[in-house]
């Protein structure tokens, strides 16, 4: 037991480092656990043995991927029903364009140009077609743009691209046997009846100190993880619709969701994310640097193409189309995901994951800066114009008077 | 004569300090005292860290405002206080100039030259592009 605990002390010892860096430097504590993990396995490996961070120890590999399935399922949870079901034609369109022009773009980029095989293709398509609700959101929270039609149609075309995204993943590898057939057809009733379930279950036995709830949910997530696994899918893409399905209940419980949050933080995504980035070689980054400038312009080129027309068509001025356009290019968790799904089915090699993973990063920051910069619609940012609406559950960025 | 002060209080004690000489100056100029906390969030952020700040951000100025408001109430000072999401110094400017404030007072947190340097100062951006007078407090 002395090396497991060791070891567990080394990664939450780099999880504390990654913390402190994230605040020194106000970064996200996901990027700076990629970056603390990519530097420790360059420098643990150099002189003490490429082994020695155990990376792909079971036990971590297990903690890395519960903290990829929560971590799916609370960006699930963060959807919002009433809003989704108000914009949900336009929502709908704009998240479909979003995902399929890069996937296929991307795709046939990293085949025809980077020579890529077709299942690292593949791979490359979906890591790309992502876009980051985090971000956009964080960047319509800013502007208050969150509380416009324009902001809320913007953020529910987000969840869309991102369900793509799953589903790409979830499916695309898949045999199609009958497993398949038997995952399919449970999942989608099992999801059907989950928020009536659910909803009545904690309404009987919820709210106690045994964290029933919690227990409930890592059950939910396990066991359609282990049955979309037996379908040879993949774990994420039950936790994100779980995480959907859940949005009006369990995703309005704000106490539940903090606890989920504590634990997941505190103990989960740090192994998921250093461990993501501990596969990144730097020397494969230095290589090839235009490999990662032609996959991010692919990526921005192939949202511009499809989501532009569509944000057009939908109706919204140049500015807001571009801006839309923007914000759909951006990418962070559900690209990482994608990436290490990958490798660690060996779809992808190391040199061709961290290519991705660098990509992931820099579209979570170059099209937010490129977007905010020159395509703002500042003629849509109520906060210019009138004072802000008193503070709402959840949302600080609002007026105390 | 100045009518409205802006005050920037991110909690710290400078911005205590810089709250306690902007009420002071309220009360004296009888001007409306308007407050500002700016939320600054990781970049680029995941939702799960997104709604922990946004959570620990609410819970931690609701406490803190309505200690500040209990202190002003006595004196019978106009104030109003606000929280945003976003980068702080362009929030104080931006706010300044929208509202017509006529004075920022803003607290200094202090940080070595390498942090100023990698950072930058939230009290000397807001210094270099309000387009009012801002006193800095240590």
């Amino acid at each position: 037991m002395t090396e497991v605990w060791a070891l567990a002390a080394l990664w939450l010892g780099l999880a504390l480092l990654a913390t402190l860096i994230a605040i020194w430097l106000r970064i996200s504590t996901a990027l700076s656990e990629i970056v603390v993990g990519t530097v420790a396995q360059l420098v643990i490996g150099a002189f003490v043995g490429i082994q020695a961070l155990g990376a792909k120890a079971p036990w971590i590999t297990f903690l890395s991927g519960t903290g990829a399935i929560v971590l799916t399922f609370l960006a699930g949870a963060e959807l919002d029903p009433t809003v989704f079901r108000a914009k949900w034609k336009e929502a709908s369109w704009l998240g479909l364009m979003a995902f399929v022009a890069p996937f296929l773009g991307c795709t046939a980029l990293a085949h025809y140009v980077l020579h890529w095989s077709a299942q690292a293709s593949w791979i490359a398509g979906i890591a790309l077609s992502t876009t980051s609700v985090a971000v956009v959101y964080a960047v319509m929270l800013e502007f208050g743009l969150n509380k416009t039609e324009f902001g809320k149609t913007l953020l529910a075309a987000c969840f869309i691209n991102d369900l793509g995204t799953v589903l790409a993943l979830g499916f695309i590898f898949a045999p199609f046997t009958v497993r398949t057939l038997v995952f399919g057809v449970s999942a989608v009733v099992l999801f059907g009846i989950l928020p009536w379930v659910t909803s009545h279950f904690f309404k009987k036995y919820g709210g106690r100190v045994s964290e029933l709830e919690a227990k409930y949910l890592l059950f939910l997530l396990f066991g359609f993880g282990a049955l979309a696994s037996w379908a040879d899918s993949e774990a994420v893409l039950p936790a994100y619709i779980i995480g959907m399905v859940l949005a009006g209940t369990v995703g309005k419980d704000h106490v539940l969701i903090r606890r989920l949050r504590t634990m997941t933080f505190g103990l989960l995504t740090p192994f998921y994310f250093i461990r993501a980035g501990s596969f990144v070689s730097i020397a494969s980054l230095l290589a090839a640097p235009f490999v990662i400038l032609a996959l991010l312009l692919g990526k921005m080129a192939t949202k511009i193409a499809a989501v532009l027309p569509t944000a057009r068509k939908l109706g919204y001025a140049r500015q807001e189309s571009l801006y839309t356009t923007m914000m759909m290019s951006t990418g962070l968790t559900f690209g990482t995901i994608s990436a290490l799904f990958g490798l660690s089915h060996g779809i992808i090699d190391q040199a061709q994951y961290s290519y991705l993973v660098a990509t992931v990063i820099g579209s979570a920051v170059i099209p937010t800066v490129i977007g905010n910069a020159y395509f703002l619609p500042r003629h849509l940012i109520p906060a210019l114009a009138e004072p802000e609406e008193p503070a709402a559950a959840g949302q600080p960025a609002a007026t105390e008077r | 004569m100045i009518k409205k002060i802006l005050v920037a209080f991110d909690g710290s004690e400078s911005s205590r300090h810089a709250f306690d000489l902007a009420s002071e100056l309220a009360f004296h100029f009888k001007a409306k005292l308007l407050l500002l906390a700016v939320v600054r969030l990781p970049e680029p952020t995941t939702s799960m860290e997104l709604g922990a700040v946004l959570d620990d951000a609410k819970e931690h100025y609701a406490k803190e405002l309505e200690e500040l408001r209990d202190r002003t109430s006595p004196r019978a000072i106009d104030f109003t206080a606000l929280v945003e999401v976003g980068h702080p110094a362009e929030h104080i400017v931006a706010m300044a100039e929208r509202e017509g404030c006529e004075l920022i007072v803003m607290g200094r947190r202090g940080r070595t030259s390498v942090g100023r340097f990698v950072l930058g100062s939230t009290s000397e951006r807001v210094m270099r592009y309000a387009h009012c007078a801002v006193t800095v407090v240590k």
